[in-house]
């Protein structure tokens, strides 16, 4: 490497770096404030297209986030960052992994002790779950979900399935 | 002792880390921002007073349209198909094995699901008619019996759902799949170890 490669930085010809950083933390703050969290919480599925399917709106009077339950194509549950596989052969299994579900879905529902807000006066909660479902998932395992939700110790009969717009030949 | 300090030409902050933060943290952002993966839902309500009843009863005035899935061949994955059965009709409905729109169905495959789910839809509002029309007074019931139902893919049943919302019928009951054990059978299993 020669020396004379370098060039000597002139003392002048100095960038004026402000708007930059001021548009540089704009675009921080726009990120910020856009991203939404709770949507990695899905997994990525291939979900069945329903053409009655209402548009997945916030409800308002939200008090937590709706719990979300993915179910992939070969029936493995993932809840708030854990598995469940249904898939086993031996119903011992499944049954454990039904079981795992619900102490999961009971413990997030008791979640810093405003059990007694997420409630209706008869126990009902006012959470809904969310069924994330793979259109090629085994029914029984969904059919499963929503008995693990309707547990007498869990409440949860506000259900949500997750479904497409389906596609059109007018591009509607 | 006096020290000399060296005189500060210019008091400048050195702005390069604070500018590679921020750009990481553009970079940062940028990259989580996922776009929404769902627009839309299906809502539903779990029955609260029968519960889990095997078998709700409906009040007599009531007409009941049953729509029984069965998945046939099940075992192989080439083969298998979904049967859809509606009330106890001699005619049967056999959906295609894969699913409208996906893994590269060809056109004439979703033509061929697309129309038997309009087949499905028209014998239902025809019942509903028959009845005098009222999809208040109809109560759609969905049922997948166990070992055959339960293969049923979440897919063809969301589709089976949607004719009965399509027809403002918001009444359906599932029936299926019982739980992989009873509790008999649970209790027995945890007390053996």
């Amino acid at each position: 490497m020669a020396a004379t490669d370098v060039i000597p930085p002139s003392e002048d010809a100095k960038l004026n770096m402000t708007p930059m950083i001021d548009i540089t933390f704009l675009l921080v703050v726009f990120f910020m404030l856009t991203i939404d969290l709770s949507t990695k919480e899905y997994i990525p599925v291939e979900l069945p297209y329903a053409t009655e399917g209402v548009e997945d709106k916030e409800d308002p009077n939200t008090i937590v986030p709706r719990f979300i339950v993915n179910l992939t194509r070969e029936g493995k549950i993932i809840f708030r960052g854990q598995e469940f596989d249904l898939a086993s052969a031996d119903p011992g299994i499944q049954d454990d992994n039904i079981q795992a579900l619900k102490t999961a879905l009971r413990q997030v529902h008791n979640e810093g002790g405003g059990t007694a807000l997420l409630r209706e006066p008869d126990g009902a909660s006012k959470v809904p779950v969310m069924i994330h479902a793979d259109w090629g998932a085994k029914w029984k395992y969904v059919q499963w979900i929503m008995q693990a939700c309707a547990d007498p110790q869990i409440k949860i009969y506000k259900l949500h399935f997750a479904v497409k717009k389906p596609p059109t030949e007018d591009g509607n | 002792m006096a020290v000399k300090l060296p005189e500060v030409e210019e008091s400048e902050l050195n702005m390069t880390p604070m500018i590679d933060i921020v750009f990481q943290l553009i970079i940062f952002f940028l990259l989580s921002l996922k776009f929404k993966t769902i627009d839309r839902r299906i809502e539903s309500m779990l029955p609260k007073d029968r519960g889990l009843a095997p078998t709700p009863s409906f009040p007599e005035d009531f007409l009941k349209v049953k729509i029984k899935v069965f998945r046939r061949d099940m075992d192989d994955t080439e083969k298998a198909y979904t049967l859809v059965k509606i009330d106890n009709d001699s005619t049967t409905f056999s959906l295609p094995m894969n699913w409208k729109g996906h893994e590269k169905e060809t056109a004439d495959r979703v033509a061929e699901y697309d129309g038997k789910i309009a087949a499905i839809r028209s014998i239902v509002a025809g019942k509903m008619k028959a009845h005098g029309g009222n999809p208040e007074e109809v109560k759609g019931e969905i049922v997948a019996p166990p070992p055959k139902g339960g293969a049923v893919p979440h897919g063809d049943v969301v589709q089976v759902l949607n004719i009965f919302l399509e027809l403002g019928m918001l009444d359906v009951v599932f029936e299926g799949a019982a739980s992989p054990l009873t509790t008999t059978e649970r209790n027995a299993r945890s007390a053996g170890g």
